[in-house]
């Protein structure tokens, strides 16, 4: 006899008595926005992969204990963005000497650039009018990558991700002050930098 | 700008995403506002701190797609580890 697909339920309680299958209904719905969240964080999609896997097997592990208090993606999701964060602060300082070779060490002059100058493609005389999306989006991941491990967590956790203050500071324990203090170096930081485009309207 | 009574344009370059959030005392705020009211360059970075998560958002948001490829392989290899593992 054929059966309907179980519910989320039914699919919890089966995967996690440890049935693969089971399993694979309860995530699959989930799936893009889990990877999403994590690309996001990591920015290159062999790492987020990477990430998913570790996190779907933290979350497989993990299910017995998942008390229904949130939602399943919900409670998914928390564990996706702690692998990503852990995985990142190891990865992301390996790129970090190719991010620099991305940055004029020289301004116009030929002179050296002070350090925390404007990277060469925040100065309004330089904006092309159509960047491309994409190329917007590789320069702010360059941006983000500059910034302080502290920061960078704090901005994505707030301002892409909408954790509250409360949620980040107990994530990172430290204090909420602290929290907005991080936020807000992070935002002057990337603001400084992406100037021309913010108020602007990007593609 | 350096009016009494008013914040600086230091301090307010330094509390702006305090005074955003609401989380400044009301006398405190009240003194923010004025500021921002009469300076061009706050009120512009103001009008940009406000914009950047947005900003951000649209920017580093991937494009729309059913789960991609890699998502796909990192189920897949998930499943696979799974069904080797004997259970628990």
């Amino acid at each position: 006899m054929s059966t309907a697909p179980p519910s989320e339920a039914e699919a919890l309680a089966r995967a996690a008595g440890g049935d693969a299958e089971a399993f694979e209904t309860l995530v699959s719905p989930h799936l893009p926005m889990l990877y999403n969240s994590i690309l996001r964080i990591l920015g290159e999609p062999a790492d987020a992969q990477d990430a998913l896997q570790e996190a779907l097997l933290a979350i497989h592990r993990d299910l017995p204990r998942f008390e229904g208090r949130s939602a399943f993606s919900s409670w998914a999701y928390r564990i996706c963005i702690n692998n990503a964060l852990m995985l990142r602060r190891s990865r992301v300082r390996r790129r970090e000497d190719a991010v620099e070779d991305l940055m004029s060490q020289e301004g116009d002059d030929g002179r050296p650039r002070e350090t925390g100058a404007f990277l060469p493609w925040s100065t309004e005389a330089e904006a092309p009018a159509e960047l491309e999306r994409a190329e917007l989006r590789a320069k702010m991941m360059a941006v983000l990558n500059r910034m302080s491990d502290a920061q960078r967590a704090v901005f994505i956790l707030r301002d892409l991700e909408d954790w509250t203050y409360e949620d980040i500071a107990e994530r990172l324990g430290v204090t909420q002050a602290v929290v907005r203090q991080r936020l807000h170096r992070a935002r002057l930081f990337l603001q400084e930098r992406m100037r021309p485009f913010v108020l602007g309207r990007p593609r | 700008m350096n009016v009494p009574f008013l914040p600086t344009c230091g301090e307010v370059h330094e509390h702006l995403t305090e005074y955003l959030d609401g989380a400044m005392p009301l006398r405190r705020r009240l003194a923010y506002r004025i500021h921002l009211l009469l300076c061009h360059a706050c009120s512009e970075l103001a009008r940009a701190l406000r914009a950047l998560p947005g900003f951000a958002k649209r920017v580093l948001a991937p494009p729309p797609a059913p789960a991609p490829p890699e998502a796909q392989r990192a189920l897949q290899e998930t499943l696979r580890i799974l069904k080797a593992k004997p259970k628990d």
